[in-house]
């Protein structure tokens, strides 16, 4: 009696679920005139947030796209259409959401997951599987080290992500001499801070200050009286949006004044300055794009970037940051390499998008032998009296930076 | 059969019979899923198999010993650690190799801790795991030799495939050993130690030396499903190594499949995955929520565990009557 | 020298919400045996109705602590009353098993609610400091620490001078025979759970003038909530107070002489050292 009781539900349980998940129709991929692609994205955990803006980046091109016809391949026109699924900002389901979305799913191609962990092991199931995935939001070199002839970044590395503020700073008067550097301890962050580093001492600079702090910290007491003792010209941070914002309060609490408040991430979150609120003010973040950069892209997208915010800002009501336009620019770089390509063979994609080299709204799209995108420049942001402006490189500058920052009592 | 003391483990120290038969009998069918030739699938049964290794190691330790370990994560840690580093600095692939030195490297570091931390009772053994694990975790973070915060890749081997038979292999000896544990010596000792250590103390149990036994079991378990994991997910990083997930699922697998027997843990393993895929496929946005929900339903009605409902006189009526078994 | 002082004095002031957040899950555990996994979302939901009642009617939160305590408490009771009451005498393992499931519940649904972005309260005041002796304090984190200290007060208070804070200590001590002698412990069990919960909440609120809010805000402060309470020792107020203090103390002097990056690992392995050398905590009683 009992083995009945028990074995019935644990096999009723067991094959009824797994029925269920195989029952979930899979929409019949590329079937006559639709090109599907798989995300996994944060829906829920710790980068939600982040995760939430990819898939708006992603859902931005889509439409845009099949409302003006779709991809050309070969003589044919496709739709285009994208799944998703939760990878609840863990890794191992990312790497689960991949390999359903190419084995189960058969979908066409992968746009990438956000984060750096996740892209890298979504990476290694699309090198496996030999599927190719464009990403927009994993920008730590050690993704593209291994080998993988799959996976492309659309977003300059994690190296560069603060050294536009530091070649700003050679150019102000009076010129900044000391840095002092704290990164979270996260793959991306720390090469951030090495990058950063690196650039300091080969141009002059020195870095007086250059720590690593746990990733998520709920207290950064200890680095900011740190900091705070060696007054430094100059303050960077490594980290993410929530280290960011501890960051800048605990500066104002703790009266820590510099010359330039340099943020790896966070500035151009519209939650930073909506949190922070005139404490925000005179901050510098290291951006991969900005609504008012000035690239001309090419033909069969949005060639203007103050064209593609104000889109943007209409159906999402909220201005684009970068996490939207790096997403969308991940998308534009499967538009045009699959154009050119004329096929949706994995194969020749993959070989068109090794050798895409394309202007769009969002900056130059080509990749080096790696896969990473080594010829887009990081432009710099400042915060000026609660909005944000673009004041570096001087190309795409629509603002002069302010400088130096004043005293927190002074402001 | 021997005459298997009465014990609160549901069904004789192993568990009851029928029930076992039945999920070993799973076990072997589970063997068979690289043979689908779904990624998926393979994904998915390989992290059932994980799981299940880890409920089972912490089933030694939590179960039979009775001594609740928040922190078994840190011996998966370390070995998917040792399976990174050989790759990292010895250009080792060999998952055998890997399993070996995982496994050496936690019953190591269960010996040198548990001698001072099995000492502590109770609650305060359960912060002591827990806040070693942490501790470690912030530890190998800094330490660059393995990575630091940016972690270690480690390359596959070709045939992928031989991660799954691998952990299958991890899962089914783990499940043996426990078995042959439960049924020896030793797994006595353990249940006389979870009942009343005072009592075993007086009747010649050395209760530290087997809780550190147990403990040094348990790690290895861990170790060994680790060290197969590194390689199946070709990265590892300290958040990866130490998740949080892989510390509390296992304990929440025991408990739904009933604590203290041989079969509670895969039988947990396989039901919460089974609803956590069928919850994700139906209500992407909110499964999460839902699979809160499901627990809570469920331990209120299965207080304890799945294998209870075999063990409860009067069929469905008596288990509706017992339904009160523990409110205040 | 002044470094030395500087994060003396952050350690005291982070150290005194980490009592708050201690003191409620101390005294459950302590006194019902339960761990309570939720603790970190009561936590949260405090600092969210924090941020509510901030942005819509410019409620000051210090006004709200009071309010966050209510709110919480009969959430708090509701819940062990008509949810966990049902296996409260199970072994410890039943009760964590569902406050985890309590847990996925609760920051799941603030999430739908409140969206993942990350939210904060400035206000008129945030961020103001002043110095003594070349040591900066900030208004806000001295204030934050004096309330933890008259929340703290006041519990220990009410449970040794109130009749029912007697009651709670009699069932703690024995429940069959607090039962016997008229002590209703369904009740009594609902109110301690209400008062862990309305005490994550105040601490909840005073954690929303100085931290960002997020519906995963919670997950570190519980494990701080289980360092401290077993630091300081289990159902002592005095412990959850002396323990919050001196694990924030650790963790700067930690973090500054050690580095920066081993902050937590310094703490915890002080944690060990204290559970080997004196396992029942600094505060706590001779029974485990």
């Amino acid at each position: 009696m009992g083995l009945l009781r028990f074995g019935g539900l644990l096999a009723l349980t067991v094959a009824g679920s797994l029925a269920f998940t195989t029952a979930v129709p899979a929409p019949a991929a590329a079937a006559d005139d639709t090109i599907v692609f798989g995300a996994a994205l944060a829906a829920t955990g710790s980068t939600a947030r982040e995760g939430e803006l990819t898939k708006e980046g992603y859902e931005f091109w889509k439409d845009y796209i099949n409302a003006h016809g779709g991809i050309k391949v070969g003589g044919k026109t496709y739709k285009v259409d994208i799944k998703y699924a939760d990878d609840e900002s863990n890794p191992q389901t990312a790497a689960r959401l991949v390999e359903k979305f190419v084995s189960e799913d058969k979908v066409n191609f992968i746009l990438g997951p956000y984060g750096s962990a996740n892209s890298a092991t979504a990476a290694a199931v699309v090198e496996r599987l030999k599927v190719p995935m464009v990403e927009g939001n994993g920008a730590a070199q050690s993704i593209f080290s291994q080998g993988f002839k799959y996976t492309f970044a659309v977003l300059a590395p994690g190296t560069k992500y603060l050294q536009g503020i530091l070649e700003m700073a050679q150019t102000l008067k009076p010129k900044p001499k000391t840095v002092a550097i704290a990164t979270a301890n996260d793959a991306f962050s720390v090469e951030v801070g090495g990058g950063a580093a690196a650039y300091a001492t080969a141009h002059g600079m020195t870095v007086i200050y250059n720590n690593k702090y746990p990733a998520s910290t709920t207290d950064v007491s200890a680095v900011v009286s740190a900091i705070k003792a060696v007054n430094p010209d100059i303050i960077l941070n490594g980290g993410h949006l929530d280290e960011a914002l501890l960051l800048q309060r605990t500066f104002k609490e703790q009266n820590v004044n510099a010359k330039i408040f340099g943020y790896s991430v966070g500035p151009d979150t519209p939650d930073f300055r909506k949190t922070l609120g005139k404490d925000a003010n005179w901050v510098f973040g290291g951006t991969q794009w900005s609504p008012t950069a000035k690239y001309q892209g090419a033909a069969g997208f949005i060639s203007d970037s103050k064209v593609y915010a104000a889109e943007f800002n209409k159906k999402y009501g909220h201005v684009p940051d970068y996490h939207n336009a790096e997403s969308t620019a991940a998308c534009l770089a499967f538009q045009y390499a699959i154009e050119k390509a004329g096929s949706l063979d994995p194969l020749k994609v993959r070989d068109a998008l090794q050798a895409l080299d394309v202007v769009t709204f969002y900056g130059i799209l080509k990749f080096d032998s790696r896969g990473i995108n080594m010829y887009k420049p990081m432009a710099v942001n400042q915060i000026q009296n609660g909005n944000l402006m673009t004041v570096w490189p001087l190309g795409v500058q629509n603002a002069k930076p302010m400088y130096p920052t004043p005293a927190w009592d002074k402001r | 059969m021997a005459a298997a003391p009465p014990s609160r483990a549901l069904g004789g120290i192993t568990g009851n019979a029928t029930a076992l038969r039945v999920t070993a009998g799973i076990l072997i069918v589970m063997a068979f899923v690289p043979l689908l030739h779904s990624g998926y699938y393979e994904n998915l049964g390989r992290s059932v198999l994980m799981f299940a290794t880890l409920s089972l190691g912490w089933n030694i330790i939590g179960g039979y010993a009775g001594y609740v370990s928040f922190g078994n994560v840190v011996f998966f840690g370390l070995g998917s650690y040792v399976t990174a580093a050989l790759w990292q600095h010895w250009h080792q692939q060999s998952i055998v190799l890997a399993i070996l030195c995982a496994m050496v490297v936690g019953v190591a570091f269960a010996l040198v801790l548990g001698m001072p931390i099995l000492r502590l009772r109770g609650h305060y053994f359960g912060i002591a795991t827990l806040g070693i694990a942490l501790a470690t975790q912030e530890i190998v973070s800094n330490i660059d030799w393995l990575g630091a915060g940016s972690g270690l890749t480690v390359r596959p081997v070709d045939a992928y495939s031989t991660y799954y038979y691998a952990m299958w292999i991890v899962c089914a000896a783990s499940m043996l050993a426990t078995y042959l544990i439960a049924r020896s010596k030793l797994g006595y000792a353990f249940v006389a130690i979870r009942e009343n250590e005072e009592a075993a103390a007086v009747l010649g149990v050395d209760p530290t030396r087997y809780k550190v036994v147990a403990w040094a079991i348990s790690a290895a378990m861990a170790a060994a499903a680790g060290a197969v994991f590194a390689g199946a997910n070709g990265f590892m990083d300290p958040p990866t190594a130490f998740a949080l997930d892989n510390n509390v699922f296992p304990i929440v697998m025991a408990i739904l499949g009933g604590v203290g027997t041989v079969a509670g843990p895969l039988v947990g393993a396989l039901i919460l995955t089974a609803i956590n895929e069928t919850l994700w496929s139906h209500f992407p946005q909110i499964h999460t929520l839902f699979f809160g929900a499901v627990i809570v339903v469920v331990v209120v009605f299965l207080p304890r565990g799945l294998l209870w409902l075999f063990n409860t006189r009067g069929g469905w009526k008596g288990i509706v009557g017992s339904l009160g078994a523990y409110r205040v | 020298m002044q470094l030395f002082w500087q994060d003396l004095v952050n350690g005291l002031l982070v150290g005194g919400i980490f009592a708050v957040v201690a003191l409620g899950f101390s005294l459950v555990w302590g006194i019902m045996n339960i761990i309570n996994l939720a603790h970190g979302s009561f936590v949260m939901l405090g600092a969210y109705l924090s941020y509510v009642l901030f942005s819509t009617w410019h409620v000051d939160p210090f006004l709200s602590i009071p309010i966050g305590f209510v709110v919480l408490f009969v959430f708090g009771y509701c819940i062990q009353r008509f949810v966990i009451n049902f296996v409260v005498r199970a072994p410890i393992l039943t009760t964590f098993l569902l406050t985890f499931g309590l847990s996925l519940l609760i920051v799941n649904f603030a999430l739908l609610v409140f969206h993942g972005d990350v939210k904060g309260i400035t206000t008129q005041y945030s961020g103001s400091n002043f110095s003594i002796g070349g040591v900066t304090i900030a208004w806000v984190k001295l204030w934050t620490l004096i309330v933890a200290l008259v929340i703290t007060a006041l519990m220990q208070l009410w449970l040794t001078r109130s009749k029912t804070g007697r009651a709670i200590r009699a069932m703690a001590m024995d429940i069959d025979a607090a039962q016997l002698s008229g002590v209703r412990v369904a009740h009594l069990y609902a109110i301690v759970f209400g008062l862990g919960a309305g005490l994550a909440g105040a601490a909840g609120v005073l954690i929303s003038l100085s931290y960002s809010l997020q519906p995963s805000m919670g997950d570190p402060f519980v494990i701080t909530a289980f360092v401290v309470c077993v630091l300081g020792g289990l159902g002592s107020v005095q412990g959850a107070l002396l323990g919050g203090l001196i694990f924030g103390i650790l963790e700067a002097f930690g973090s500054q002489y050690i580095g920066t990056g081993l902050q937590d690992a310094v703490a915890l392995v002080v944690l060990l050292i204290v559970l080997i050398v004196r396992p029942r905590g600094l505060l706590g009683k001779a029974t485990a």
